[in-house]
């Protein structure tokens, strides 16, 4: 009796941790978008909604409307018609047609052109500044490492953070990942983006972040048990105050960070992004 | 256009060879149907479990959970819900759905619709439902080995699914339950391809079998393709768990030579973009006659869906790598396989019109099976629709293992195909038991699943676009999916409300099997060969093979005196 009651109350008591304030709309919109290239998925999303709002539209007249207009009540005679006229099947083929020029096509080429000029345009590293950033997946937990003063990475004054990543805005930042265990996925809800970390393999990511603040980050391949756990979190700095972290984290990686700590020999050598981006 | 004599032989006299090692392939069917059913029954409670959990996080489930979890108090432990989704995937893709549409179905209606006395291979059929017992039996004793049952995700990527990520037997028992079904399925596969080739009655071509039948197939013939593929895939995963070999390690984890564990993902998703198909294929030839016979006309372009139909089962093929966009694949093979899944719309846009224009100026009956039908109709324009999100490299990025990804395969696989089966279920009810389900249940069982579903996967794509991924046991540890946990709530009453829907569905069932009105021979008035023979249908089908002289769909014509419809066993009258 004390479990049916339970599970009544559940229904009709309202709980109060839940985030009453916030209306539906603003509920469902995702994550504040914080990246330069997070406003080509959203458009691109919106696109395809209306476009597809417009064909269901017509799926709907067809069925609500036939059903309407041809119930055996209203229309007691059907039509003897096998649908094989010459007009009737061109007028299929149009339909056809005309979903793959006007969604497909255009969602297509959108798509491929946002992915090739701006997801795989990795900018390049000898002209431009860039943040380059190494992670290290693993069952449940985000490793990023951060070049030391040296720029190069794997050796002694790397800055190694866990679960903690903290970028300049405005500046853009490359990440290569990999993982020590099963598959993961580095998940920024914020720039509208992910990648795979799997083992033995190193995979590319670039993302230039235009809003400060703190964000969360999130394993999105499932990795075993504790995945929902799999979090970490993204402070995005102005970039002054990233110096002076990035100088602080240097100085203690130098000097306070035991030497022999295992858990901080995990680097690899950086593929230069300008030799990946040509094959 | 036999290729021999069907031999008659005497009907089996013991319980054991009439309803258990039958060889008659309409016994096989119920029994495909039976298993199906229950273990629907078993997949939707894991379901509700997961969305209880999803929406209440660290409350007891209710009423049954201090039995199911004693050792948490009733609350669903992390370890065990990933348990639950893995089994809730793989039991209703597998020994659910699986079972129904093609098991029951196919072995049910393929004899029936083509004039075969029984299938073309009835030992191999009772092997095949035989082993599918046998691969439930290892899935469940998965359940009670020390560590539990499988928990790596129905796609049990490695390296989570090698013994890294996954140290009890109950992971090798599901890759060999798994081995065992696929087979089951091929051997059904291969006896569906045999018999539809060669038993179809004299006089009955390709484009004069139903669509139904060419669903089945369709179905058969990429089942016999690919479910081979699954089954090297898995033996390879089973080798690495047990015999040590490296096929799928890499990094740290090999510790000699080296594998690759996105190999797996490509020798899955071979077999697993196909495998959506083989599940929606016979749905959609059962709602492609369907809406024909309550339409009471003939179905528009019927040859056209069928080659759509058909050309789908080839794209189907070569589209998998929209699966994999997120492990960056070459950006030449992630192009290519974008734009072979969107060319996949033009023939699906084909047999759409077509659906529409069987229903244009038709006389419809609303009977049980058709407003399952345009039930299948609505939920699979908003299923297949939304594929195109998750098509494009771009939005895919983002939407990528979200519930958005969840939303949509549940609009196509379970959405569509759940009301395919249900619209099956209903219509050939009466061929199989001699009896009619009782209609007003049917509407409410309609209704209220209609409600549910669209309430539960509407919501998921939702959430899904507001960021909240996959497999998580409480969406609520991250900032950013604390406003989520009303729709989450809203989403799991969805689900309950659609599960109580259900016992409509069982209660209807089980009760019509007894004391339904008896059915006529051919309730529903249409032509088929199925319904020139008595209810339910008489040992070995046809006393005389039928011989075919026109469509299945010769409904509605004007010249008929007395029905409004044609056997395929007349001839056909001018119009």
């Amino acid at each position: 009796m004390n479990l049916l009651l339970n599970f009544f109350m559940k229904f009709f008591v309202p709980s109060a941790n839940a985030a009453e304030h916030v209306g539906f709309f603003e509920a469902i919109k995702p994550p504040i978008d914080i990246s330069t290239n997070g406003h080509l998925i959203d458009s691109l999303f919106q696109l395809t909604t209306n476009l597809i709002l417009f064909f269901f539209f017509f799926v709907c007249l067809g069925i609500f409307g036939f059903s309407y207009l041809y119930s055996k009540k209203r229309h007691p005679k059907p039509l003897y018609n096998h649908g094989t006229s010459r007009k009737q099947l061109a007028l299929v083929a149009g339909i056809g047609a005309l979903v793959f020029i006007m969604v497909d096509m255009q969602i297509t080429t959108i798509s491929n052109h946002d992915f090739i000029n701006h997801f795989l345009n990795y900018p390049k590293e000898e002209n431009e500044k860039v943040l380059r950033v190494e992670v290290l997946a693993q069952q449940w937990a985000w490793n990023f490492r951060y070049p030391g003063k040296d720029g190069i990475f794997n050796t002694e004054d790397d800055v190694v953070t866990l679960n903690d990543l903290r970028v300049p805005v405005n500046t853009k930042v490359i990440f290569q990942v990999s993982s020590k265990d099963v598959i993961h996925a580095l998940y920024f809800p914020n720039a509208r983006i992910k990648v795979d970390a799997m083992p033995g393999r190193i995979s590319r990511l670039w993302y230039e972040l235009t809003k400060t603040g703190l964000y969360d980050i999130a394993c999105a391949e499932m990795c075993g048990t504790f995945h929902y756990r799999m979090q970490a979190k993204l402070t995005v700095y102005p970039q002054d105050e990233f110096e002076t972290w990035q100088k602080e984290m240097q100085e203690r990686a130098t000097h306070v960070t035991e030497q022999d700590k295992p858990d901080l020999f995990w680097g690899w050598q950086w593929e230069s992004t300008s030799t990946l981006s040509k094959n | 256009m036999a290729f021999f004599e069907q031999d008659i032989h005497d009907a089996p006299s013991t319980f054991l060879s009439k309803y258990v090692f039958s060889f008659d392939h309409k016994v096989i069917a119920k029994q495909f149907l039976w298993y199906g059913i229950a273990f629907l029954g078993i997949g939707g409670m894991m379901a509700l479990m997961i969305r209880w959990t999803l929406a209440f996080p660290g409350e007891p489930f209710p009423i049954i959970g201090d039995i199911l979890f004693p050792n948490s108090g009733g609350i669903v432990p992390p370890d065990t819900y990933a348990m639950l989704f893995t089994l809730h995937g793989t039991i209703m893709i597998f020994f659910a759905i699986t079972p129904i549409l093609i098991g029951a179905f196919g072995n049910f209606c393929i004899p029936l619709m083509i004039g075969a006395r029984d299938m073309v291979f009835p030992t191999l059929n009772m092997l095949s439902f035989w082993l599918a017992v046998l691969s439930a039996v290892l899935l469940l004793a998965s359940l009670f080995t020390p560590l539990g049952g499988a928990a790596g995700g129905w796609t049990s990527y490695p390296t989570l699914s090698t013994l890294i990520g996954s140290a009890g037997v109950g992971q090798t028992l599901w890759c060999l339950s798994l081995f065992v079904l696929g087979v089951s399925s091929t051997m059904g596969a291969v006896n569906y391809i045999a018999t539809i080739i060669t038993l179809r009655a004299p006089g009955m071509g390709y484009f004069d079998m139903p669509l139904t039948v060419w669903g089945l197939w369709l179905t058969a013939v990429l089942n016999a393709i690919f479910l081979p593929v699954l089954g090297a895939g898995l033996l390879l995963l089973t080798f690495d768990r047990v015999f040590g070999t490296t096929f799928f390690l890499a990094g740290a984890a090999a510790t000699s030579g080296s594998g690759d564990p996105v190999l797996f993902q490509h020798v899955f998703w071979i077999f697993g973009h196909p495998e959506v198909y083989i599940l929606i294929l016979p749905a959609w030839g059962i709602v492609s006659d369907l809406l024909s016979f309550f339409s009471r006309k003939p179905a528009f372009g019927a040859k056209a869906t069928a080659l759509a139909m058909t050309s789908i089962t080839i794209l189907s093929t070569v589209v998998y790598g929209h699966h994999m966009y997120s492990t960056q694949m070459s950006p030449l093979l992630t192009q290519s396989f974008m734009m072979l899944t969107m060319v996949i719309s033009i023939p699906s846009a084909v047999f759409f019109a077509n659906w529409l224009g069987t229903l244009w100026k038709g006389s419809i009956r609303f009977q049980t099976p058709m407003l399952f039908s345009l039930g299948v109709v609505f939920v699979f324009g908003l299923g297949g629709l939304t594929g195109l999100y998750l098509a494009t490299v771009s939005t895919d990025l983002y939407l990528h293992d979200t519930y958005f990804v969840v939303g949509h395969f549940h609009y196509t696989m379970a959405a569509s195909v759940l009301l395919g089966g249900f619209a099956g279920t209903y219509f050939w009810f009466p061929k199989m038991y001699g009896r009619m389900m009782n209609e007003r249940l049917g509407k409410i069982h309609f209704w209220i699943s209609m409600v549910g579903l669209n309430g539960i996967f509407m919501g998921m794509m939702i959430i899904g676009h507001a960021g909240m991924h996959r497999r998580i046991y409480n969406p609520f540890v991250y900032e950013f999916l604390q406003n989520l946990i009303p729709l989450n709530r809203f989403i799991t009453y969805s689900a309950l409300v659609m599960g109580a829907g259900q016992l409509f569905f069982v209660w209807n069932f089980i009760y019509s099997m007894y004391k339904g009105p008896i059915a006529t021979q051919n309730p529903w008035e249409v032509g088929t060969l199925d319904w020139t023979i008595p209810s339910p249908a008489p040992h070995y089908n046809f006393k005389e093979i039928p011989v075919v002289r026109c469509g299945p769909h010769e409904l509605g014509n004007p010249n008929l005196v007395g029905k409004d419809f044609q056997y395929q066993t007349e001839e056909l009258v001018k119009a």
